[in-house]
């Protein structure tokens, strides 16, 4: 083949890999946010906008895998019975190996330096007083408390705007706290103490589940959870029954 | 080339008389339900049945009685007890163990020829497949709608581990048993592996553990979860003992294999076959078995101490009295990260050796390829803590972590690179083998890059736990593993059964299959992503759509499999016959006859050059 | 199909179900195979004496070596008091030391003894190539072996349980510190009797002739494992002596 021709040849194979990328793009933009809980924490719009950025990195490269197989398929393929002519015995081609390598390390590093950046930020704690809930999982209901009130329940309120960190056990097995709508979980284990903190940003209810297999009724081990404002956190607080 | 007789006339059967030449697998089952029913019986009396592990302790003293049973029977101990009392096997003993001039009875048997274990291989793994894959359909049917309409939940929950499991342990061997058995050495140009009784021993030793993993079902199941994490395990009836069992006895087996593919490999090649000259499959089967030698004996020790808990009032994993589930954990990944590069290295090795020969071209950069391999194998024993990301445990390990995992990517990216490579401007016969190498290719750059999304620990917090995660693995595990051991199966089918596997039911199970994974791993993708947890029996209404697509993809992932065993069925005896070398290969499988003597080579092959010179025009034979 | 008479030799095949390699070959893919498959078992025991600095470093309730509950009694005892009318007394916190460290290199020092007996048999086999010579030694070491089994045995059946009773169980426990003992000793317990095994082995081939002056790769690679052996109770013996009770 010359090179003309293979030049001419490849471009229906760049055709193939500019509109799955246009197509893996649009759909990576759409998707999380469509598909993803209704976000009501800070670190849970970060979460749905990294899974956008990974999706937009990946695009090309899952659109030019398609393409090539398909490109392949339709320029190379020898149908047939009899074993097809040798090809090109073409052994290496360092710069190619070279190039690709450069481009998935500097595609691999980008990743994650935004990973350990959005780590680093998720793990900063703000340092102003956060409100502290304990979370105790048991099979098969979550419970919370306040501590420095005597406060206990099975539905979890939390003032908006205000930093929470929940202390996290189990009475029995492991459970997997998530609050499913702020991107953050932590198992809850029996014998110590794990800890998560995030803040609220957004009004209205969310629910939390169970994420580490539990036992018989694993599946039914939700939770409802409700973001107020402060004042209705308040006076929710002070209308619980108090247990000594 | 003409095919050879199937078997040549020599000498007589060997006539020693004695009880080991009567032991075949039907006499291994009887000893084994014997011995274990005396085992179960002495514990039973024997031990304090008052105290609190008395059941575990009865079940593992039954399972011991099997295993013992089951390895006398097939006369596995023979060996090690001959070589005891110095009465060594005789030339006439090893063509016996061989299954010379035995006809089919010596796949019944412990019979050391590679090629016989090779095939048992895939008998054993098509058998795990089928118990696996009926256990997904029953899951799969009760997820159809919410509530559990078909099983019920502790059911459910049970068959959640075992199908996971039996899974997994078939995925383990699924192409490193059949063909690093019944290629691998004649690609060397050997005659047999450095151990032929070890290799008769792993295969068996397969067969006796997946028997007990398959019996949980009949012993109270296995609600746990198939990472049988503590403490959710301590609530598990004697099913996770027979659990462990299975596991130890398993690790074992793939011990043995492991060491018996690495001597064999570095001992046995013929004259002329550098390392440099290997076929590259041997390579993926190399790192393999230095991946799985490393990795292995951390699940033994991890379910020996499960099982010291159960039975024996330790607390390694119980936290009153001073352990951690963490630390079964961390045991249990240590083996668990590494494990699925074990199943996934021989599909890599496998592939790379089918794009070469349907290409009619070299591997792309053969020893980039090597290094990928290596590197895939190395840094995956670095990566295990991403599975506990949000368990709480060492948060600081979490940045580390995160790099190392987000680091495999680049190994990955280069076997991808050779892959293409090799394929680029060959001449690609679409064949069966070459259909099912795309089908991997599209599969695999879903199942890598969902993997990527994982070990960012921000979108791991969210995703975790969820049926994303379920759905990365299974387009690893189905769509790409799955559809590599299809591909080496029909690449090799040849070479064991003279016959191709049938094209047309082929291609029909292909497309049945493939368009069945990405409509039920796509939406299972969705559920994921919008907050489904995984192993639940029931989810929310939110879910139904997503859910009821995954069982309509699961149905046709199951027919198209259906039509897959089919093939085979029928295409062993009845297919289209092949020639020797049908694919115009130039590695020295290809070069033997079919199917090849007893001893592979009438004269030791002297190699002078790798196998990948495809310069000459080739008329198919 | 015929053999090539070339590749065949003689006399019957030592091991590997003998497609007839001549005993070079066999001896370097059997010593190959001994590595490996020492590196496995170098790595269960590293996971063991893993799981014991990770089990005493994390020291979870503070129960590396110490339980509440009750000790002195047998289960039996026990369960009959808490089922009766009065019930158990309130449960003591049970500290625990750690075990004997002369039990310790007492079997640590009588394995690696074994193991000299072993290779001096072998030097001296292959000086005087004297087979009923090394017979008997290899009979003296397997001895030696058998001796530090009964060790180990007693070495086990004296590590202490705690009668622990909870809200929703009771039962006999082990502490943190225990179990880890007790699978590092019961892990040299079972390389023990693989050693009984293999010594047997070395003791009746080289009677029968089949270990011999010119034909002792055998006795090297059973060797090689054995030495591993007593290396490992060596170490373990260090580890579990110097680093146990928390301060």
């Amino acid at each position: 083949m010359s090179d003309t021709d293979n030049k001419k040849s490849l471009k229906s194979f760049y055709w193939m890999w500019g509109i799955g990328t246009v197509i893996a793009v649009l759909l990576s933009l759409w998707a999380p946010g469509h598909f993803m809980p209704r976000s009501m924490s800070g670190n849970m719009r970060l979460t749905i906008l990294t899974m956008v950025v990974f999706s937009v990195a990946a695009a090309p490269v899952v659109a030019g895998v398609y393409a090539i197989a398909i490109y392949a398929i339709r320029t190379w393929g020898v149908h047939g019975d009899d074993i097809p002519p040798p090809a090109e015995q073409v052994r290496d081609n360092p710069k190619s190996v070279g190039t690709w390598l450069l481009v998935s390390t500097v595609l691999t590093v980008f990743l994650l330096v935004w990973g350990l950046t959005a780590l680093a930020a998720d793990n900063a704690s703000t340092g102003k007083n956060p409100l502290v809930v304990d979370v105790t999982g048991q099979q098969w209901l979550w419970s919370f408390s306040y501590p420095g009130t005597h406060v206990q329940s099975n539905e979890l309120y939390l003032p908006v705007n205000r930093e929470v960190e929940f202390r996290v056990t189990s009475d029995d097995v492991t459970h997997g706290f998530w609050i499913v709508n702020m991107g953050v979980q932590v198992d809850a284990n029996p014998g110590t103490i794990t800890t998560i903190h995030t803040t609220p940003n957004r009004l209205g209810d969310f629910t939390i589940r169970c994420e580490q297999f539990c036992g018989l009724n694993h599946a039914f081990m939700d939770a409802n959870g409700h973001v107020v404002t402060s004042q209705q956190f308040n006076s929710w607080l002070a209308a619980q029954p108090q247990r000594a | 080339m003409t095919t050879t007789l199937e078997h040549p006339v020599t000498a007589a059967i060997p006539q020693g008389g004695g009880l080991a030449r009567r032991q075949n697998y039907a006499t291994g089952v009887a000893a084994g339900v014997i011995f274990a029913y005396l085992f179960w019986l002495i514990s039973h009396m024997t031990l304090d049945s008052t105290g609190r592990p008395f059941g575990d302790q009865v079940a593992t003293f039954t399972c011991v009685g099997w295993m013992i049973g089951f390895w006398i029977g097939i006369g596995a101990f023979n060996g090690p007890f001959r070589w005891l009392l110095g009465r060594d096997h005789t030339h006439e003993d090893d063509l016996y163990y061989a299954g010379q001039n035995m006809g089919k009875a010596r796949y019944w048997k412990f019979t050391t020829d590679h090629k016989v274990v090779g095939v048992q291989y895939i008998v054993v793994v098509m058998s795990l497949l089928g118990v696996g894959g009926m256990l997904a359909m029953a899951m799969r049917t009760n997820l159809i709608t919410p509530g559990n309409h078909f099983i019920n939940q502790q059911i459910y929950n049970s068959f959640i581990a075992i199908h996971g499991m039996v899974m997994i342990l078939a995925l383990i061997v699924v192409i490193a048993g059949p063909w690093g058995n019944f290629v691998m050495p004649i690609m060397l140009g050997a005659r047999d592996m450095a151990f032929p009784r070890l290799n008769a021993l792993s295969l068996w030793t397969l067969v006796s553990a997946a028997t007990l993993l398959v019996g949980t079902l009949a012993v109270g199941g296995l609600p746990v979860g198939w990472v049988v994490l503590d403490p959710i395990s301590d609530q598990a009836g004697v099913g996770m003992d027979f659990f462990a069992m299975a596991i130890l006895v398993f690790a074992v087996s793939t011990t043995v294999a492991s060491v018996n593919n690495l001597v064999t490999i570095f001992t046995m090649r013929t004259k002329g076959m550098t390392l440099e000259r290997l076929p590259i499959f041997v390579w993926g089967i190399v790192f393999t078995a230095i991946l799985g030698l490393y990795a292995f004996p951390f699940f033994i020790v991890a379910e020996t101490l499960q099982l010291l808990d159960r039975t024996s009032f330790t607390s390694f994993f119980v936290s009153t009295g001073g352990g951690t589930g963490w630390l079964q954990a961390n045991l249990f990944w240590l083996m668990g990260h590494p494990e699925v590069y074990v199943i996934l290295l021989p599909a890599v090795g496998a592939l790379l050796e089918i794009a070469a020969v349907m290409s009619r071209k070299p591997v792309f950069s053969y020893r980039t390829a090597v290094g990928a391999i290596a590197a895939l194998s190395g840094l995956s024993a670095l990566v295990w803590a991403h599975h506990m990301f949000t368990s709480g445990w060492a948060p600081t390990l979490g940045g580390p972590f995160m790099l190392t995992t987000e680091l495999i990517s680049i190994p990955t990216g280069v076997f991808f690179l050779v892959l293409i490579g090799t394929l680029w401007r060959g001449h690609i016969w679409m064949k069966l083998p070459t259909i099912w190498m795309f089908g991997f290719m599209a599969n695999f750059v879903i199942g890598g890059i969902t993997g990527i999304y994982l070990s960012d620990i921000p979108l791991d917090d969210q995703l975790h736990g969820t049926m994303f995660v379920t759905a990365h693995f299974h387009y690893i595990f189905v769509g790409s593993v799955l559809f590599g051991a299809i591909a080496a199966l029909a690449f090799w089918f040849p070479k064991v059964t003279g016959r191709f596997l049938s094209e047309s039911l082929g291609r029909v199970s292909f497309w049945l299959v493939f368009v069945g994974v990405q409509i039920t791993f796509l939406a299972m993708f969705i559920s994921g992503l919008k907050g489904m947890p995984r192993r639940v029996a029931s989810y929310s209404i939110l879910f139904e759509h997503t859910n009821f697509a995954s069982t309509i993809g699961a149905y046709i992932i199951m027919s198209g499999m259906i039509v897959l065993l089919v093939a085979i069925i029928t295409s062993w005896n009845k297919g289209e016959p092949a020639g020797p070398n049908p694919w115009g290969a130039n590695s020295l499988e290809w070069m033997v006859p079919t199917p090849p003597p007893l001893e592979n080579f009438t004269v030791q092959p002297v190699v002078t050059e790798d196998p990948y010179n495809f310069d000459k025009e080739v008329v198919r034979s | 199909m015929s053999i090539d008479a070339r590749e065949v030799s003689e006399s019957p095949s030592e091991e590997g179900g003998g497609h007839f390699q001549p005993p070079e070959v066999l001896d370097a893919q059997h010593r190959l195979g001994v590595w490996l498959f020492i590196g496995g078992d170098i790595i269960i025991v590293a996971a063991l004496l893993f799981t014991y600095l990770y089990l005493r470093g994390v020291n979870t309730s503070g129960h590396w070596m110490s339980l509440v509950g009750y000790k002195g009694h047998s289960y039996a005892y026990y369960q009959n008091i808490a089922t009766g009318s009065v019930g158990l007394p309130a449960p003591k916190l049970i500290h625990i030391g750690p075990m004997s460290a002369g039990m310790e290199w007492l079997i640590a020092a009588v394995t690696v003894v074994s193991g000299a007996i072993v290779w001096q048999a072998e030097r001296a086999l292959r000086a005087t190539k004297n087979a009923k010579a090394y017979s008997t030694m290899a009979a003296v070491a397997t001895v030696v072996v058998l001796v530090a089994i009964v060790l180990t045995i007693i070495q086990l059946r004296s590590i202490p349980e705690v009668f622990v009773a909870t809200n929703d169980s009771q039962g006999m426990a082990y502490t943190a510190y225990d179990s880890a003992f007790l699978a590092l000793a019961g892990s040299g317990l079972f390389h023990l009797v693989v050693l009984t095994f293999l010594g047997l082995g070395l003791t009746i081939r080289s009677s029968k002739g089949l270990i011999n002056g010119e034909r002792w790769f055998q006795a090297r690679l059973v060797r090689f494992f054995w030495v591993w052996i007593a290396a490992s109770s060596v170490i373990v013996a260090a580890v579990t002596t110097t680093i146990n009770t928390i301060h």
